[in-house]
């Protein structure tokens, strides 16, 4: 029976990306990082033994926000531009380019979320073991958060590599770290520099837009909503729930900015490749 | 099979093919030649719907190479293959082979002709180049395509890769497939190609049939005789037959096609000469090359 070329193109990246030291090493930093905050939480603030889940997840909402997209964007810019040889030979094969490199997107995506899945079981199990499960569900939640972010940023690294071969890889990948930056830290003082400039209902209105442009702001945004409600959030946020009208609309905002951008990016990537001379 | 009609190509203001008009019959053999950039790797490219036009259109059996459906006609081996290094042999090919819907148990056929039975289980980082390069070929082996493209298929390969070259090259030259190929090595090109189209920066200089090109060759022959004596106004007497006639030492050469041989030894025995030996050259392939690119190879 011939498979389809998507799934045989998903497999074969899931394949690889288990195999690469790259992932590998991700999944170990992750679980190695998440099993320390759990353990180490209390220490920190002067009390012994395992943080439970409520806790452990707050911690943790950092790491996810920092490292997911860092590992993303690189794993995926160096996945899903080959070799100049071996784009050649792939591309060459009468399926089409949308199947080839969707599938291998879906396949890293795959990976990388069962890298994050060591991390997050780690911690879990730790934590389970010593706290029971009380906040459990928040935990489930930011790791399913830190899978639709995982999916965003491949999204961009997706753009950055459709039909990039050979050695305008490193191009690729430069510019891969510098939207990390921009995103990750750049872009917050950047909203929020400009928010200071401003009166203070104008100033609410960029920080929600800010909030909404960027993938990692609607993931941080959400997952605070999520653990802590309202009470971890300041007048900027406060004015985000006004104009959502309550949690609920939150929520699908948010929700609704992480899958934009994820598919919005994977339909650009997707339009670059078919144009793309290899 | 391969229609190249009005092709043309520019990578930004760099302009790579322009205005070529080729078609490759089914069953053909046609070695494209030309010196570095100019553009053979670009129409070969376009033939395989890796790169698209910027005027004109390349079709493969009537469909544009850059629809899937053309591909499933040909099998493309680029110059340098690549592989990702944390798989084996074995499962390359399976890969490859699943995309291309070929039978199972084909991947062990094409693995053994590429001589990698016994490297199949390894990691293709493992490999040497021309293993790597040899499992390309196994790959380009595999579906039983009626067009195989191949862009510098000796450059790289070592011995055993030659063989299993040359071997799916004749293989499908005698079932009646089309061989569309590019190399820089004029040994293959005059053993395998049916037909030769020069490029020369981006244009079609020339068109030779296998027929042409030994015509052409033999024009370009030279006769070498070795004389009992030097009759006077011999070289006058040759140079209605041979007009670059000239001594060389103690041998006379005699510049021009074999059919005018046998009048040429007629006229210096007419002359009084007796003849102590002779040997006679074809043209070099090489030499016309130079000619046909103008020298700028």
């Amino acid at each position: 029976m011939t498979q389809s070329p998507f799934l045989l193109c998903a497999r074969q990246e899931l394949l690889l990306a288990v195999r690469s030291r790259w992932t590998q090493v991700f999944a170990a930093v992750f679980a190695g990082l998440s099993l320390a905050v759990a353990v180490s939480g209390y220490t920190l603030s002067g009390g012994r033994g395992v943080q439970d889940f409520s806790r452990t997840t707050a911690s943790i909402v950092q790491l996810v926000l920092l490292l997911v997209p860092l590992s993303a964007l690189l794993i995926g810019v160096l996945s899903l531009s080959p070799e100049r040889g071996a784009a050649e030979l792939l591309f060459s094969q009468p399926v089409s380019r949308r199947s080839v490199f969707l599938g291998q997107a879906a396949g890293l995506w795959a990976a990388l979320t069962a890298a994050q899945a060591i991390g997050f079981g780690a911690a879990g199990a730790v934590i389970f073991s010593h706290s029971g499960s009380e906040g459990i569900g928040g935990f489930a939640l930011l790791f399913a958060g830190a899978s639709v972010l995982t999916a965003s940023f491949l999204g961009i690294a997706a753009i950055l590599s459709a039909g990039v071969v050979g050695r305008r890889r490193a191009k690729a990948l430069a510019l891969a770290l510098v939207i990390w930056f921009v995103a990750t830290v750049l872009f917050d003082i950047l909203a929020l520099g400009l928010a200071s400039l401003l009166r203070s209902g104008t100033a609410s209105r960029v920080l929600i837009v800010s909030v909404v442009l960027n993938p990692i702001g609607a993931l941080r945004t959400g997952a605070l909503l999520a653990l802590q409600g309202t009470t971890a959030f300041g007048s900027a946020s406060l004015a985000f729930l006004r104009f959502t009208k309550g949690p609920g609309g939150a929520a699908m905002l948010l929700s609704g900015s992480l899958l934009l951008w994820t598919a919005v990016p994977f339909v650009f990537a997707v339009r670059r490749l078919e144009k793309a001379d290899i | 099979m391969i229609r190249f009609a009005s092709f043309g190509k520019a990578f930004g203001t760099h302009v790579a093919v322009t205005g070529l008009d080729l078609t490759i019959e089914g069953g053909e053999t046609v070695a494209l030649l030309g010196p570095n950039g100019s553009g053979k790797t670009t129409c070969l490219k376009a033939a395989a719907g890796l790169i698209l036009p910027s005027s004109g259109q390349v079709l493969v059996d009537g469909i544009p190479a850059s629809r899937p459906k053309a591909r499933q006609s040909l099998s493309f081996l680029p110059q340098k293959v690549a592989f990702p290094e944390a798989l084996t042999g074995l499962e390359v090919v399976e890969f490859y082979r699943k995309l291309r819907g070929a039978p199972a148990g084909r991947d062990r056929e094409v693995l053994r002709f590429a001589s990698l039975n016994g490297a199949s289980e390894r990691f293709v980082g493992t490999y040497s180049g021309g293993m790597v390069q040899r499992l390309g070929l196994a790959v380009a082996a595999l579906p039983d395509s009626p067009v195989l493209l191949l862009d510098e298929p000796t450059a790289a390969l070592d011995p055993e890769g030659l063989c299993a070259f040359y071997a799916l090259v004749e293989k499908r030259k005698k079932q009646g497939k089309t061989v569309l190929f590019t190399s820089h090595h004029l040994g293959d090109v005059e053993r395998l190609a049916d037909r030769f189209a020069v490029l020369v920066g981006g244009r079609l200089a020339a068109v030779l049939s296998s027929t042409e090109l030994a015509s052409r060759l033999a024009e370009r022959g030279v006769l070498r005789l070795r004389l009992d004596r030097r009759p006077e106004n011999l070289l006058e007497a040759l140079r209605p037959l041979s007009p670059a006639a000239t001594w060389s030492g103690d041998e006379l050469i005699l510049p021009g096609p074999a059919s005018g041989r046998p009048a040429l030894i007629d006229a210096v025995r007419a002359a009084g000469a007796g003849i102590l030996s002779l040997t006679a050259d074809e043209g070099r392939l090489d030499a016309l090359y130079s000619e046909l690119v103008g020298g700028k190879e």
